[in-house]
């Protein structure tokens, strides 16, 4: 009989391997589109129409860094907070209320997206991830987008909910590690996606319908911001989660210090939202004075960064000084460098440090001119969300997936060369993104060859600059194909006894040293609030107060479907209390739509 | 809390070098002076850039100073291409008549969202000539990779705004005068001197005109139909590199011609 976390929790278990397999299944339709995206737009190999790179683009995008991204997410944190809890969740079927809340909206959302492939279907929602007006998508996609959130603030409830019984039950003893840092991020989740869920809630989603004629552009585009920057720490926080108290363990030691981590934490909680307007240097009716603040406070963001770098690389040296490691860095070499999940973690770690530094020339508000929408900023968040996370995610499920399956790890040799060939893939292809972009060759373009003017590079060839994209695009869908392989071996395999405990790294300075107001959730949630009204408030009320709360007279592109008046319709009729209910009103309305 | 020494000198040099890139920033909007894109212009109606905006358009607003009213739409800029001279500093004024596009000079740190209802202003400074494309790097819709304009910088003694139209009849009446209005536009701040020349059959007449700045002159030429006799004659109109040219047809009765063939080419 093994100590695996399926063993203690069976129950939560099939909830985090569900979270994943979604995950999984995103991750596998966001890799075909990525390949077809790299070799349509270098001009490799073009197959699909380039008015439809557009909808695969919007499908990459919103099932990668939206379902994912999130679905892992929630898997870890729901294993995360009943192992440092150590308690099952209070009522399992709640739980998977939300499990099935995300699904529902990832369904429906995905469904928009890929109607727009058949010209015969009246549904399309090719507008990005970003979806910014007068660009319309279909009612569905709206409503799809809302359900997941919806479905991700219950999961947040869920864990505070054990929290608050597990406190009932232990007064005084510190809020364990892993799940302080769930509850922080889902401070801040709740806080970042006011923004979006306003913009939908209020804007987008009536306009769809047609119950209101127009839409700000600039007001929907800052409330997406609001919540698009926080969003990248939402992608990351599960990553620094599993660097923090997973990472020391699987290099065989501990966390160098308890409270430096939660001092991240509270640091990323206050600091998130409020630098989203630092994705708008470039936009008209945001004066000057409000991106610089954004700047500042995207500088200090880097802090908690530097932290997390510090502590992480002096656990990873305690672990390496633990396995015999000596000198000043050839204990490098006493590192488990032929474990799959420390290999991963680690490379993605290292890919990580170099996106700091075009972080660093992104956040630079003037420089921004040089960089803003080029192919760099595309460098930039493979490195971050596509590899970072990305690889942390695939990397850690090669010891997830065996604590919530019980099965052993199908083959361990296949998942090593995976991870190896991710960070080779994504060197290739982020370089040259990055050179690319400096040449000024734009993202989000079907055919970046012009007819009135050729890119100068100063050393090498656009040519060549295509080349190592595609080459990297392709090493990257390799990889992903070896890490399914493994994924489907270990779910056919046969149950094991000869799994490793669940757990965590414990902590060499603990958090009997942390200072007791780090565990205040409640002031720094103020905090943090008070720093979102301050960055916010009189930006919005200029943007209001410049184009008017419903904006110019503009028309919707594309201009208006059939089946959204029979869908607006269809909602006006089933809900009077519409969106009083989101939930139940997707429910009702989704195989009207389909049928 | 115990905190580790390098772990505090790496706090401290962490916090230094933060300082130091707020510094750098603050550095270039103040010393260097880039501009951010701001709120500094009124905003406007997409639906009636006519009357809030103009024409796309160049302006000359001062020594060496121009100002390009550049529109953005599904799929296309406008004007283009954009016509400037070398040695100048044009302020662009960018908008949009639809979607969310983006004006940028491949090339250059122009670079700009384009948001309708907003007015996005930059300032460059142009030393030499050159050809630039613009691209919109946008999403603005299925066509959005065609977007594409330029933007010509040519050669300062090159370079004028001067713009040619000729009015004239396309046929007369044999024994009858026919006249050619001829207006010539100077869109620069200084004025204008320059010859327009007319040529009609083997006729070659000369006017020396002087165009003040921003403003029209016009000038009429009157041909007699009779020295011309009955049939086709080509004529041109020349101002510096500018040619305007048509055809002119003397008939034996007009009304007759009109009753017969009704071919008036308008
Ligand atoms: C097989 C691996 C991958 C390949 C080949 C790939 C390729 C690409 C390419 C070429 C683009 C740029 C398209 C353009 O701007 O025209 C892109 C965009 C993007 N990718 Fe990936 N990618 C991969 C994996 C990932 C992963 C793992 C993530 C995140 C978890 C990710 C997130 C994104 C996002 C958010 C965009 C921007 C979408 C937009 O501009 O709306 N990609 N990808
Ligand atoms: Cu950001
Ligand atoms: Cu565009």
């Amino acid at each position: 009989m093994s100590n695996a976390y399926i063993d203690k929790f069976p129950a939560e278990a099939k909830v985090v391997k569900a979270a994943f397999y979604s995950s999984f299944l995103a991750l596998a339709l966001g890799g075909v589109f990525g390949v077809i995206q790299t070799l349509h737009r270098t001009d490799i190999y073009r197959f699909i129409d380039s008015a439809d790179y557009y909808t695969v683009l919007t499908a990459h995008g919103v099932f990668m860094v939206i379902t994912f991204t999130i679905f892992f997410l929630v898997g870890v944190f729901t294993w995360a907070v009943t192992t440092s809890l150590d308690r099952g969740v209070e009522d399992i079927r709640f739980t998977w209320s939300w499990v099935g809340l995300m699904t529902i909206g990832t369904v429906m959302a995905g469904v928009a997206i890929l109607a727009g492939f058949v010209d015969s279907i009246d549904i399309s929602a090719s507008v990005l991830f970003t979806f910014y007006a007068p660009l319309q998508a279909h009612p569905l996609f709206y409503l799809g987008l809302v359900l997941f959130v919806v479905g991700t603030w219950v999961a947040g409830a869920d864990w505070f909910r054990s929290w608050w019984a597990w406190k009932k039950e232990n007064p005084d003893a510190r809020i364990p590690l892993p799940t302080f840092m769930v509850l922080t991020t889902m401070i801040m989740w709740y806080i970042a996606t006011m923004g979006v869920a306003t913009s939908i809630l209020v804007f987008l989603l009536p306009w769809s319908l047609g119950w209101i004629e127009t839409v700000n552009p600039l007001l929907t585009r800052t409330l997406f911001w609001f919540f698009g920057h926080p969003v990248v720490y939402f992608w990351l926080m599960p990553a620094y989660l599993l660097w923090y108290t997973m990472l020391p363990k699987f290099a065989g030691g501990k966390l160098f210090s308890d409270p430096l981590a939660r001092v991240g934490f509270v640091l990323f909680l206050l600091l998130s939202t409020p630098v989203g307007i630092h994705h708008q240097y470039l936009d008209p009716g945001i004066a000057e004075g409000f991106k610089f603040i954004a700047m500042t406070n995207t500088m200090f963001l880097l802090l908690p960064s530097f932290l997390t770098a510090f502590t992480v690389v002096a656990s990873i040296e305690h672990g390496a000084r633990q396995r015999g490691g000596t000198g000043y860095f050839s204990w490098l070499k006493s590192l488990p460098w032929r474990d799959p999940v420390f290999a991963g973690m680690a490379l993605a770690g290292l890919l990580f440090a170099a996106a700091g530094f075009s972080g660093m020339v992104n956040a630079g508000m003037n420089i921004n001119y040089l960089v803003h929408n080029s192919l760099w900023v595309v460098g930039h968040f493979h490195l971050t969300v596509g590899t970072a996370v990305a690889l942390t995610f695939m990397a850690v499920s090669y010891w997830f997936i065996p604590q919530v399956t019980g099965k052993e790890l199908w083959n361990r040799s296949v998942a090593l060369i995976q991870v190896v060939l991710w960070f080779i893939g994504m060197t290739f292809m982020t370089n040259s993104m990055h050179r690319a972009g400096l040449i000024g060759m734009p993202r989000r373009t079907a055919e970046p060859q012009y007819t009135g003017f050729e890119f100068e590079t100063a050393v090498g060839s656009v040519g060549e600059l295509n080349a190592q994209i595609a080459l990297g695009g392709v090493l990257l869908t390799l990889s992903l194909v070896l890490f399914f392989a493994n994924i489907i071996g270990t779910a056919f395999g046969s149950r094991s006894d000869n799994l490793p405990d669940n757990g965590y790294a414990e902590a060499l300075s603990g958090s009997d040293d942390a200072p007791r107001v780090l565990d205040n959730l409640k002031l720094w949630t103020a905090i943090a609030v008070v720093l979102v009204i301050i960055a916010y408030s009189l930006p919005l009320m200029s943007i209001v107060d410049r184009g008017g709360l419903f904006g110019p007279d503009i028309t919707a592109f594309p201009a208006n479907l059939e089946s959204v008046r029979f869908l607006a319709f269809a909602v006006e009729h089933l809900g009077t209390a519409a969106l009083e209910s989101a939930g139940t009103l997707a429910w009702n309305t989704l195989p009207e739509v389909i049928r | 809390m115990n905190i580790h020494t390098y772990e505090k000198v790496w706090l401290i040099a962490a916090l230094l070098l933060i300082v130091g890139f707020i510094a750098t920033i603050t550095y270039g909007s103040v010393g260097l002076g880039i501009a951010m894109i701001d709120d500094s212009e009124e905003t406007v109606e997409p639906s009636e850039l006519d009357e809030d905006f103009g024409e796309p358009r160049v302006e000359h607003v001062g020594e060496n100073e121009y100002e390009a009213y550049v529109i953005a739409q599904t799929f296309i800029f406008q004007p283009d291409p954009i016509e400037v001279p070398a040695n100048s500093k044009v302020t662009f004024y960018v908008t949009s008549r639809d979607v969310i596009h983006s004006f940028s000079v491949v090339g250059t740190n122009i670079n700009t969202m384009v948001i309708p209802g907003e007015v996005s202003t930059m300032t460059a400074e142009f030393d030499e000539s050159g050809e630039y494309g613009i691209i919109c790097n946008e999403y603005c819709g299925s066509f959005h990779h065609t977007m594409e304009g330029q933007l010509h910088v040519v050669p300062e003694d090159e370079f004028d705004m001067t713009e040619l139209s000729v009015e004239s009849d396309d046929e007369v009446e044999l024994g009858n005068e026919t006249t050619f209005n001829v207006a010539v536009e100077n869109g620069m701040l200084d004025d204008l001197e320059t010859t327009v020349t007319f040529e009609i059959g083997n006729e070659t007449t000369e006017e020396e005109i002087t165009v003040s700045g921003e403003s029209t002159e016009e000038t009429t030429f009157t041909v007699d139909s009779t020295e011309l006799g009955e049939g086709d004659h080509d004529w041109t109109v020349t101002v510096d590199d500018y040619e305007e040219s048509g055809t002119l047809t003397v008939v034996e009765d007009l009304e007759e011609e009109e009753e017969n063939g009704g071919n008036n080419d308008e």
